[in-house]
């Protein structure tokens, strides 16, 4: 691929792996995000917001770019797309419906974060239950079983290695272009604290949005890029990851340098 | 199991155990409804309900009891019986870096307090949402 400025790929490749420059990286994740885009589309309305599955997909995407071998004549849209998809459909197997939920709900869920979404926009502020229901044409209690059925979803299996891609690799830092400075911000402040090193960097990051700066749920959407329903989910599952880093007695864990 | 002593006011006991404290979010999110409260809000109540009955200070008894209250403007949930030793220290510990039940519950609710009652120790929790409760419905 070239860039109007006429830059190819392998160029700010170069640039990237040989001499660190990470403006190279974000122009590189920029120009591809279409990519992604297009290859999220394919896995959607699969019960997941295609907004979520970009921001997996943008995890592959990274990943490629961080792992290309600039020496192999490959095109990194070729050597990306397969990462890409990888990373979308471990995410559907990890974080998937962990138990048997009716096909309904799963849709009244996703439809629901959707109107979630819509509605704390229109309105400037978070939406009753009442008001989801109307918006969804669906009785209160509806809404409630859907959003309860949620919590079957997004569990990660805790017996998984912490921090290894499904190939045992460390996976490298999952930032995602302009929010790297966040990500960096918040890793100086919670990557010490005792309990959150069991926690991926999203994760890290979100649990710290939430309990040290005090972001809203919503807050924390707009911050990240991802759904407000998505949010819920990864606070709830970063909470269980915790708790049952305790359970398990992994006190005397060092955290990460 | 669950019982309605007024308009304002909700006993649910369970038995302590993972499956059951789905219903406890249930009964909170039906309250939370009901109270026109925000989605935001429901689920700091749930999540908060959620951290303080997977706490380790929770370890007592084979049933949990939630007691849910509704004031002028906050909604209160007491939740016990517990170990109040424990769960003071859990609660008194230095939240500093750690998510620590302190540190969810003060990020959650207004108002923590540990209580002791006819059946053991419970803790409050206080919420202050702004409340719009709708009119009591025309009879049909």
């Amino acid at each position: 691929m070239t860039t109007a400025g006429g830059a190819t790929d392998r160029e700010f490749l170069r640039r990237y792996h040989e001499g660190g420059d990470l403006e190279a990286r974000e122009q590189l994740i920029e120009q591809h995000l279409p990519l992604v885009r297009s290859l999220a589309r394919r896995y959607a309305n699969r019960g997941e917001q295609l907004e979520d599955l970009v921001q997996v997909g943008s995890i592959g995407l990274i990943k490629a770019i961080d792992r290309f071998d600039i020496d192999r004549g490959v095109e990194l849209a070729t050597y990306a797309t397969p990462n890409i998809i990888g990373e979308i459909k471990r995410h559907f197997r990890d974080r998937g419906w962990s138990i048997r939920v009716p096909r309904g709900l799963q849709e009244l869920n996703v439809r629901l974060s959707q109107l979630l979404e819509r509605l704390t926009v229109e309105l400037e502020r978070s939406p009753t239950i009442p008001e989801l229901a109307e918006a969804a044409d669906v009785t209160e209690e509806e809404v409630l079983e859907a959003l309860e059925s949620g919590q079957a979803y997004s569990t990660v299996s805790l017996s998984a290695p912490v921090g290894q891609g499904e190939d045992g690799e460390l996976e490298p830092l999952e930032s995602l272009g302009e929010l790297e400075h966040e990500y960096e911000v918040s890793e100086d402040r919670a990557v010490l604290a005792p309990g959150l090193d069991v926690l991926d960097e999203r994760e890290r990051l979100i649990i710290h949005l939430r309990f040290w700066e005090g972001l809203t749920q919503s807050q924390i959407a707009v911050e990240v890029g991802v759904s407000q329903m998505h949010v819920s989910r990864l606070i709830r599952r970063a909470l269980e990851k915790v708790r049952e880093e305790i359970a398990t007695g992994r006190g005397s864990h060092e955290p990460h340098a | 199991m669950a019982q309605a002593l007024s308009a304002d006011s909700i006993t649910l006991s369970i038995p302590h155990a993972k499956p059951f404290h789905g219903v406890a979010r249930l009964v909170v999110g039906g309250l939370a409804a009901r109270l026109e409260l925000s989605y935001e809000h429901l689920e700091d109540l749930q999540l908060a309900l959620e951290s303080v009955l997977e706490s380790e200070g929770y370890i007592d008894g084979e049933e949990v009891t939630v007691h849910l209250l509704v004031g002028p403007d906050s909604v209160v949930m007491e939740i016990g019986p517990l170990h109040p030793v424990v769960l003071g220290e859990e609660l008194g510990r230095d939240a500093g870096q750690e998510i620590s039940l302190s540190r969810l519950l003060s990020t959650l609710v207004d108002e923590i307090s540990i209580e002791e009652g006819d059946d053991g120790h419970r803790i409050r929790l206080e919420k202050r949402v702004p409340m719009t409760r709708p009119e009591p419905r025309e009879p049909v």
